[in-house]
């Protein structure tokens, strides 16, 4: 009932010029918002955006979290500390850290800019990070794998525990290297749980919400929109439920689509081998 | 098999709800004849406020220690609830309050959203439901007053008002190597294009009607007719291209700093202070803040830069509302008759709030000398379109003016695109 009867109620709202009080008519329109989304360039930019986000935070955050894992998975000194250190970020608010990096990114008196400029000096000029489209999708990202990183990480490490020691000794009599173990032990034996952690984080990416709301709003010029803060400022700012739930439901069928197809590549490989 | 069990009665379900096509809600009663709420009535009970006075400012204070009980005091017996609501909250507090038809008796509201509540059919018609409605309105300033119009009636009365004027200091004059500060578009574009490296004329902090209205309007432009049915011929007249015109070519030679479109960058209230900026457009509580944390700066203002238009600013503010579902509104009409009153305006003026009403301009002018400007300023202020539609109007104008901040297309073809899709908004109505 909980998530039934949201979910059935906007995909009704979907069909309607929805009125939001309901003492007014809500007109039926069938497709109409379907149609107009499909149609409206402001909605594919961004999901066009949101595809971006995606390959710049989702192989940068499974790889470093691997990384990362791995390294702490080895019997290393104070590793419950860089433990709860990689987390911090995952319990942080979106809200402050959104801020922060709009701060860090600022054009002129920003840390980044000064980073690259007065102390790399790889550029001269000031890089307008957040007033161009391009430049502020990294910046927005940056914050994305840095938020998530923590996440892959614990959970990754949790599956390292899972594969079996012998196989590590095994493969070291057969004289693999560390990176050879990595290839061939570790991966196939976390397969599952890559698998489970790369499909949230698309999911997460699509989802991108209040780092952009924050950093750019959107804008400038609609340049930065994702689906989420397109939706949002359609119900909230413009009173057109209907046509928000109706992106949402496009999204949706959208994300359900990618995650089958990373289900159906990568997932049942695993008896191959064995 | 567990799949099937829960898709199949959903699809059923929405195939029912969806295909069935036939329009919903509308149920309510037709209109009966507004309530007439006279003044003076004999009111009991109690009545909830909704507000989004700053919070750990002294506004709410004077509320519900000074205002509140003063009325009560007058009303023996009776009770207003104020509930303060964060002011970035409050439109979408208000828009799902009025879905589930939990609107409180009588609201603050911002006023560019007097008009969405209004179409809504959240709102009381104040000029058919108060006989005093026109003594009332006439003490008023013609633009916020404006706020208040919907179709053919006024559905609130303003509670407190603001306006934009050049804010400026002596220092940042001086560090420009200015005389005075510009009186008139000319020259401010002649001081933009002539200001010493690192620092600027002035600054924008937006690309929205809030930022650039008056540019327009000051120029001779407009936005839309006097009535907000077309924008044609006005958004894209020649007077409101040449205005944002100007501001795009200043930007386009670094004379006009980035922060216009809404980036980052040194802000205007750090900008002004530190001589960055010579001058800012801004309302009138940037004055206490601003002497508050640079006490060694002496803030001065003049009036909006002048053009062909006069010198016209925007104007900003809260009107009172009362809402259709308030079961008490003899009480919530004479609380907001008392919101009107000298004593309240007077104590809420102490606190920053300027009145809407010209017939208390001397005596908060003497509240606060640095208001005298802000209520010149009022005279000729202009509200933006008052149309339910202006949200969607402000991010279309934004959106566009933006893109020719760009360079990715000339002013002329922004603002036309822009007219082509204000125009069906307005039709709506």
């Amino acid at each position: 009932m909980t998530t039934g009867y949201p979910l059935l109620r906007s995909l009704q709202i979907s069909f309607y010029n929805w009125s939001v009080v309901p003492t007014q008519v809500s007109k039926f329109i069938g497709l109409d918002n379907y149609i107009r989304a499909l149609g409206d360039e402001q909605f594919w930019t961004g999901m066009v955006n949101a595809a971006v986000y995606l390959l710049l935070t989702v192989p940068a955050t499974v790889a470093i979290g691997l990384f990362f894992a791995t390294l702490l998975h080895a019997r290393m000194p104070a590793r419950a500390l860089f433990r709860v250190l990689f987390y911090i970020p995952v319990v942080t608010s979106w809200v402050v850290v959104s801020l922060l990096f709009k701060y860090l990114f600022t054009t002129n008196d920003g840390a980044v800019n000064w980073f690259l400029t007065d102390f790399l000096h790889l550029t001269s000029e000031s890089i307008p990070w957040l007033e161009q489209r391009w430049t502020a999708l990294i910046a927005i990202s940056a914050l994305g794998v840095w938020k998530s990183v923590g996440w892959c990480l614990v959970v990754f490490l949790a599956a390292l525990s899972g594969v079996r020691e012998e196989l590590y000794e095994a493969a070291a009599l057969d004289g693999a290297n560390a990176w050879q173990r990595f290839l061939h032990v570790t991966v196939p034996g976390i397969r599952g749980t890559l698998l489970f952690v790369l499909v949230l984080q698309v999911i997460g990416a699509f989802n991108v919400f209040p780092s952009v709301l924050l950093m750019t709003n959107g804008g400038p010029a609609g340049s930065t929109e994702v689906p989420l803060t397109y939706m949002y400022k359609q119900a909230f700012s413009f009173l057109d439920f209907g046509y928000g739930s109706a992106m949402s439901f496009i999204l949706a069928i959208f994300i359900f689509v990618i995650s089958f197809l990373q289900f159906r590549f990568f997932g049942e490989k695993k008896e191959v081998g064995s | 098999m567990k799949r099937t069990a829960v898709l199949l009665p959903a699809v059923a379900l929405a195939i029912a709800m969806g295909l069935s096509g036939c329009d919903i809600g509308g149920s309510a009663a037709p209109a009966a004849d507004v309530e007439q709420l006279a003044p003076g009535a004999d009111v009991t009970g109690s009545i909830i406020f909704w507000h989004g006075y700053g919070e750990d400012g002294a506004e709410v204070k004077t509320l519900t220690d000074v205002v509140i009980p003063a009325f009560e005091k007058l009303h023996p017996g009776v009770t207003v609830t104020p509930v303060q609501i964060p002011p970035g909250d409050m439109h979408q507090k208000l828009v799902t309050a009025a879905a589930a038809g939990s609107l409180p008796d009588i609201i603050r509201a911002d006023i560019v959203t007097v008009p969405e509540l209004a179409k809504l059919g959240t709102l009381v018609p104040l000029s058919q439901a108060m006989p005093d409605f026109q003594d009332f309105a006439d003490t008023m300033y013609p633009g916020p007053l404006e706020t208040n119009r919907y179709g053919d009636d006024y559905w609130g009365l303003p509670l407190d008002t603001n306006t934009k004027v050049v804010i400026y200091s002596e220092q940042g004059l001086e560090a420009d190597g200015l005389d005075a500060v510009p009186a008139t578009l000319d020259e401010l574009k002649d001081a933009a294009e002539n200001s010493k490296d690192g620092t600027y004329a002035f600054a924008e902090g937006g690309a929205g009607g809030w930022n650039l209205l008056p540019y327009i309007w000051s120029n001779g432009g407009d936005i839309t007719d006097p009535d907000y049915t077309t924008a044609d011929g006005y958004l894209n007249g020649p007077k409101s291209v040449e205005a944002i015109q100007m501001l795009v070519d200043l930007y386009k030679d670094g004379k006009l700093p980035g922060i216009i479109l809404g980036g980052t960058g040194t802000g205007t209230w750090d900008g002004v202070p530190s001589g960055e900026y010579v001058s800012m457009v801004d309302g009138p509580w940037a004055m206490p803040v601003l002497q508050g944390a640079h006490p060694e700066v002496d803030f001065k203002t003049a009036p909006m830069f002048s053009g062909d238009g006069g010198s016209i600013g925007v104007v900003g503010g809260e009107d009172l509302v009362l809402t259709s579902q308030s079961e008490n509104k003899p009480l919530a009409a004479e609380f907001l008759r008392y919101m009107l009153s000298k004593d309240a305006q007077l104590a809420m003026g102490e606190v920053g709030q300027l009145s809407a009403q010209s017939t208390l301009a001397d005596d908060m002018s003497n509240l606060q000398p640095y208001y005298a400007d802000f209520l010149t300023q009022l005279e000729t202020a202009k509200p933006r379109p008052v149309t339910p539609q202006w949200a969607k109007i402000d991010d279309i104008f934004a959106k566009q003016i933006q893109l020719a901040f760009q360079g990715t297309i000339s002013v002329q073809d922004a603002l036309d695109e822009a007219v082509a899709q204000i125009d069906p908004l307005l039709a709506q109505g």
